[in-house]
C-alpha cells in the first residue's frame, strides 16, 4: 500500500477513536431529557442506566485486564476486547498506540502542532535514549505490585489517566468558567443576554456538566495532565516513549510482529527525514536496527522517505525480532518497587485497623481490600454520579486508595433509588446493584448521627425538621419526638427534635446535604455500619444480605 | 420649624416640594398594593371549588380531569388563545407515581391537553426539584408526558433562578424560578401528602418548589413562608391531585403502604379553599393547619366553603 494512504488511514482512525472516546466520556452522565416509557413509569422501581457503552475503552485496555486479574483475580466484563487487542499486537505490533489510543492521539496532535524542536535538534531528540526503559520499570512495578495485591495501574494507565483528567478536571474547569460567564449574563436586566445565557447553558451543560461540578483534588489531576502535555515540547510523544506502561506492555507483545519495517541501505541518501518524523524514536534509519517494541506504527518514516528506501511489509522473521531493551536496572528497580510499595501501603491505618469515618464508598463497592485491588481510579463513577457526591479521595483511604471514589455529603448525596455508579464501573470494584437492594437494606453505605450542639431544635434555636422531611426510607430512619430542650435564657422549651434509627438508616446523606447548618452540618454520615465491612458494624445484629 | 413663624418664599417652595414628593412616593408605593388587592377581590368574588370523584372501578383520570374543568366552565374560561401556560407539578422526588410522592402524570397530561385545546401557545412544566432533576423527570413520568404532549419541561438551571422582591410578611428578597413568573397563566398541580412540620403539603406549600436559595431555612417559619410564596405566585388555578394521597411518612414516602387511594381531584381558583378541601381528605379541620389559617388571615382566599360556588362531579 502507498505510504501516503497509510498515513491518512492512520489519521482517520485516530480521529475516529479520539472522537468516540470523547463522545463516550461526555455520555457518561444522565442526559437532561432522561425519561422512561409510560409502562416502565408505572412498573416497580426501574434503574436508570446510560445508553452508551461507556466502559468500552477500559475493556479494550490490556493493562486494566491484566492488573485486575493479577491483583483481584478477577476477569473483568468485556475483557475479550483486551485479549483481542493483544492478539492483534502479536501480529501487527503497537498498532493500538499509533491508530487507537486517544491519549496517544492527543500527544501526537500536541507534538505535531508547532513542534518546539527544529531540524537537527529534532533528529537528535528522536534518537533512542536509556530513558525509554522507564516505562518498563513502571510496568514491572505495577505488575509485581499487582501480584502483591496493590493495584496502582490506574494512576498511569493511559485510558484511566485520560478519562480522569478530562472528566474530573478539564471539562469541569471549562464548564464552570463558561457557567460563570452565563451567570453574569443572566444577572443583567438585558433580555437578549438573558436568552443567550439560557441557550448557552442549555448547550454547554450536557457536555461540561450540570451546575457547578466540583471534584476534590481535581486541580492536581488537571495540573498533572497539563504537565504531561507539556512534555511533548521536550520530545514528541514523550509520554508514549518514556512513561506509558501500556505502551511497554504492548511493546513486549510486539516481539513477533510480522508487520516489519524493511530498509534498503543502497537507495538511502542519509537525509534523515525518517528520523525527523519518527514518533516513537524507533530507529527507522537504514544503518540502525529498527526497534519493533518502540515503533508506534505511525508510518511517518515510510511516508517521509523521498527515495523509497523504507517500506512496511508483512514478513515472518522471528530471528530479526528484538526483545524490548528493558535494561537490567529497570527490571530490578521494577521488582524492588513492586515489592516495597505494597508493604508500605500496609502502614495506612485503614488496612488493619479502623478505616476513616469519612471514607464512604459508593453503594455496591466491594469490601475495602477487594475494592482497592480492582479500582482503577478512572473517575467514571464520579462523572456519572448525578449529585456530584462521589469524589476522589485524598488521604481517607491511604496510599493504596489515593484518588479512589468516596462520597462527600456536603457536596452531593447518594440518591435513594439511584444505582448509576454501580452500573458503570469498568472493573467491578463497584458491583452492579439494583435500587431494590438499596431500599431493602442489604446495602448500606454508612449511618447518620445528630450533632445536638449544632442542631437548631436540639440547641433551642427554633424549629427545623429538614433532615426528617428528606429522609427517603419508609418508615423514616430520622424521626421526630417532642422533647424539652434548653431554650434561650435558660428557660426550658418543648421542641420537635430529630433522632436517627440505626436499624433503618442507609447512610444516603441527603440529611447532611440539605441541613441548614452549612459546612459542617448538624447531622452527618459516617462509614460505620456500612454493609461491605463486618468489622465496621455498630449493632450486634448485622443486617443480612 | 415653628408654625407661627412666617415662611420665606424659598422655605415655602422647599416645603411644597417635600410634601409633593412624599405624596408621590406614597402613591407609587400604594399603586401595586391597590392593584393587587383589586385583582384578588375580583377573583374572590367568583371563587369556586370543584371536587371530582372517580367512583367507578375503571374510571380514567384523564376523563375525571376533563369533567372537573368542564364543571368549572371549561379550560377556555381560564386560558386564552395564545397564552403561555406554566404548570407547576410537584415532582420533587425521584419516585414512581404509585408512591404518591409526586403529581400523577396522567392528570398532568390531561391538563396540558386541555390547555392546548383551549389555544395555549405554549405549555411549560416547571419545578425546582429536591432530588436530581433528571432523575425526577424520568422516574415520575413527567419526562414521558413532556415527550408525548410536546410541552416544554424546563430544567431548573441556576441561570433561571433570579432574585425577586416577594413583598411577603416574612420573606423579602428571594431567588425565584423565573419561568413560573414569566407566564400568562399559572396552574398549580400539587399532590396531597402529609408533612412532618406543616402537617400537610398541598397547593400552597407546592410553591416552595418555585424558589431556590436557602430553601431548607424556610422551615424555621414554615407557615408564613408558605403563605408569602403563595401570595407571590398567585396562580390562576390550583388542581390538587388526590387520586392517591400520602397518609404517613410524608412528604417522601417510599412504600405503597404509605398511600391511600382517594380518587379525588380538587380544582379551585382559590388557593386557600383548595387546600382546605384537601385537608378534609386527611380528616383535618382546615383552621387547625397553620398556613391555611394564615392564608385566610392575609386575604389569599377563604376556607369558608359557604362563600364559594361549590360543585361536585362523580364519574
Amino acid at each position: 500500500m502507498r505510504a501516503r494512504r497509510l498515513v491518512w488511514i492512520r489519521r482517520i482512525s485516530q480521529t475516529f477513536f479520539l472522537g468516540w472516546f470523547l463522545f463516550l466520556l461526555v455520555e457518561s452522565r444522565l442526559p437532561e431529557d432522561a425519561y422512561l416509557q409510560y409502562s416502565l413509569v408505572f412498573s416497580s422501581d426501574s434503574d436508570l442506566r446510560l445508553s452508551q457503552p461507556v466502559t468500552f475503552f477500559f475493556q479494550l485496555d490490556p493493562l486494566i485486564w491484566l492488573s485486575s486479574l493479577l491483583s483481584g483475580q478477577r476477569l473483568i466484563d468485556g475483557f475479550w476486547w483486551a485479549l483481542g487487542l493483544i492478539l492483534v499486537t502479536l501480529f501487527l505490533g503497537r498498532i493500538f498506540c499509533g491508530f487507537i489510543c486517544p491519549l496517544g492521539t492527543i500527544h501526537h496532535m500536541v507534538s505535531w502542532t508547532k513542534p518546539s524542536l527544529k531540524g537537527d535538534r529534532m533528529i537528535k531528540a528522536n534518537q533512542r535514549t536509556p530513558g525509554h526503559r522507564i516505562k518498563y520499570f513502571l510496568l514491572l512495578m505495577l505488575l509485581v505490585g499487582a501480584v502483591m495485591g496493590l493495584n496502582l495501574a490506574g494512576f498511569i494507565d493511559p485510558i484511566s489517566l485520560l478519562f480522569r483528567s478530562l472528566a474530573l478536571a478539564i471539562l469541569p474547569a471549562i464548564g464552570t468558567g463558561l457557567k460563570e460567564l452565563f451567570d453574569v449574563m443572566a444577572a443583567t436586566d438585558i433580555k437578549v443576554l438573558n436568552y443567550m445565557s439560557y441557550a448557552g447553558e442549555a448547550l454547554v451543560s450536557p457536555v461540561f456538566g450540570y451546575g457547578y461540578p466540583a471534584y476534590k483534588t481535581a486541580w492536581f489531576i488537571g495540573l498533572i495532565f497539563l504537565i504531561i502535555l507539556f512534555l511533548n515540547r521536550i520530545r514528541p510523544r514523550f509520554w508514549c516513549r518514556i512513561l506509558c506502561p501500556l505502551g511497554a506492555l504492548l511493546g513486549i507483545f510486539s516481539k513477533f510482529t510480522i508487520l516489519r519495517l524493511e530498509k534498503d541501505q543502497a537507495t538511502c541518501t542519509d537525509c534523515k527525514l525518517c528520523s525527523r518524523t519518527c514518533q516513537g524514536a524507533a530507529s527507522p534509519m537504514p544503518g540502525q536496527t529498527w526497534e519493533n517494541a518502540e515503533c508506534l506504527l505511525c508510518f511517518n518514516c515510510f511516508d517521509a522517505c523521498p527515495e523509497g528506501a523504507l517500506s512496511f511489509r508483512f514478513r515472518w522473521s522471528p530471528k530479526s525480532s528484538t526483545w524490548p531493551d528493558m535494561g537490567r536496572r529497570a527490571v530490578l528497580g521494577g521488582l524492588v518497587g513492586g515489592i516495597s510499595l505494597p508493604l508500605l501501603s500496609n502502614l495506612d491505618a485503614g488496612a488493619h485497623h479502623v478505616s476513616d469515618p469519612r471514607l464512604i464508598r459508593p453503594p455496591g463497592a466491594l469490601p475495602e481490600k477487594d475494592f482497592l485491588q480492582l479500582c482503577q481510579r478512572c473517575g467514571l463513577c464520579m462523572k456519572a454520579c448525578p449529585t456530584n457526591a462521589i469524589n476522589p479521595t485524598l488521604a481517607e483511604a491511604g496510599m493504596a486508595g489515593f484518588w479512589t471514589p468516596h462520597l462527600i455529603m456536603t457536596q452531593g448525596y447518594c440518591e435513594y433509588t439511584c444505582t448509576l455508579c454501580s452500573s458503570v464501573c469498568p472493573t467491578g470494584a463497584i458491583m452492579e446493584i439494583s435500587a431494590k437492594e438499596k431500599i431493602e437494606r442489604p446495602i448500606i453505605i454508612g449511618v447518620a448521627y445528630v450533632d445536638r450542639g449544632r442542631c437548631l431544635p436540639w440547641s433551642g434555636n427554633g424549629p427545623c425538621i429538614v433532615c426528617q422531611e428528606l429522609c427517603p426510607t419508609s418508615p423514616k430512619a430520622i424521626y421526630l419526638r417532642k422533647e424539652v430542650v434548653p431554650g434561650p435564657d435558660h428557660s426550658p422549651m418543648v421542641g420537635n427534635v430529630p433522632f436517627v434509627d440505626l436499624k433503618r438508616c442507609v447512610g444516603c446523606g441527603i440529611c447532611e446535604n440539605k441541613c441548614p447548618v452549612k459546612g459542617r452540618p448538624a447531622i452527618r454520615v459516617i462509614a460505620a455500619g456500612e454493609t461491605r465491612s463486618l468489622k465496621n458494624q455498630i449493632l450486634l445484629t448485622v443486617p443480612s444480605p | 420649624m415653628e408654625l407661627n413663624h412666617p415662611l420665606t418664599r424659598r422655605q415655602s417652595l422647599k416645603k411644597i416640594a417635600q410634601i409633593s414628593a412624599s405624596l408621590a412616593g406614597t402613591a407609587l408605593g400604594l399603586c401595586p398594593l391597590l392593584s393587587q388587592d383589586s385583582a384578588r377581590a375580583s377573583t374572590a368574588g367568583k371563587g369556586f371549588i370543584v371536587e371530582g370523584i372517580g367512583s367507578k372501578e375503571d374510571y380514567k383520570i384523564k376523563d375525571l380531569t376533563g369533567k372537573v374543568f368542564e364543571a368549572a366552565g371549561g379550560m377556555g374560561q381560564f386560558v386564552s388563545r395564545g397564552d403561555v401556560v406554566v404548570i407547576k407539578p410537584n415532582i420533587s422526588w425521584a419516585r414512581r407515581p404509585e408512591l404518591a410522592a409526586t403529581t400523577n402524570p396522567e392528570a398532568l397530561e390531561a391538563v396540558i391537553e386541555l390547555c392546548l385545546d383551549a389555544g395555549a401557545k405554549k405549555v411549560r412544566i416547571a419545578d425546582n426539584t429536591i432530588h436530581d432533576a433528571r432523575r425526577c423527570f424520568a422516574l415520575t413520568g413527567v419526562g414521558m408526558v413532556a415527550k408525548r404532549t410536546g410541552a416544554d419541561l424546563v430544567f431548573p438551571r441556576s441561570s433561571l433562578m433570579k432574585e425577586m422582591k416577594l413583598h411577603g410578611h416574612r420573606l423579602d428578597i428571594w431567588p425565584v424560578f423565573v419561568p413560573l413568573k414569566e407566564a400568562d397563566k399559572l396552574i398549580n398541580l400539587p399532590v396531597a401528602k402529609v408533612h412532618g412540620l406543616s402537617t400537610l403539603t398541598l397547593g400552597m406549600k407546592n410553591w416552595i418548589g418555585g424558589v431556590d436559595g436557602r430553601r431548607s431555612a424556610l422551615h424555621q417559619d414554615i407557615h408564613q413562608s408558605i403563605v408569602d410564596l403563595a401570595q407571590f405566585f398567585n396562580p390562576t388555578l390550583t388542581l390538587i391531585d388526590a387520586t392517591r394521597i400520602m397518609i404517613t411518612n410524608g412528604p417522601s414516602g417510599g412504600s405503597p403502604s404509605d398511600v391511600a387511594v382517594k380518587n379525588t381531584l380538587i380544582l379551585s381558583n382559590d388557593q386557600v379553599a383548595a387546600d382546605a378541601k384537601a385537608a378534609g381528605l386527611f380528616g383535618h379541620d382546615p383552621g387547625e393547619i397553620g398556613f391555611i389559617g394564615l392564608g385566610q388571615k392575609w386575604g389569599l382566599g377563604t376556607y369558608d366553603s359557604q362563600k364559594l360556588i361549590q360543585q361536585r362531579v362523580i364519574l
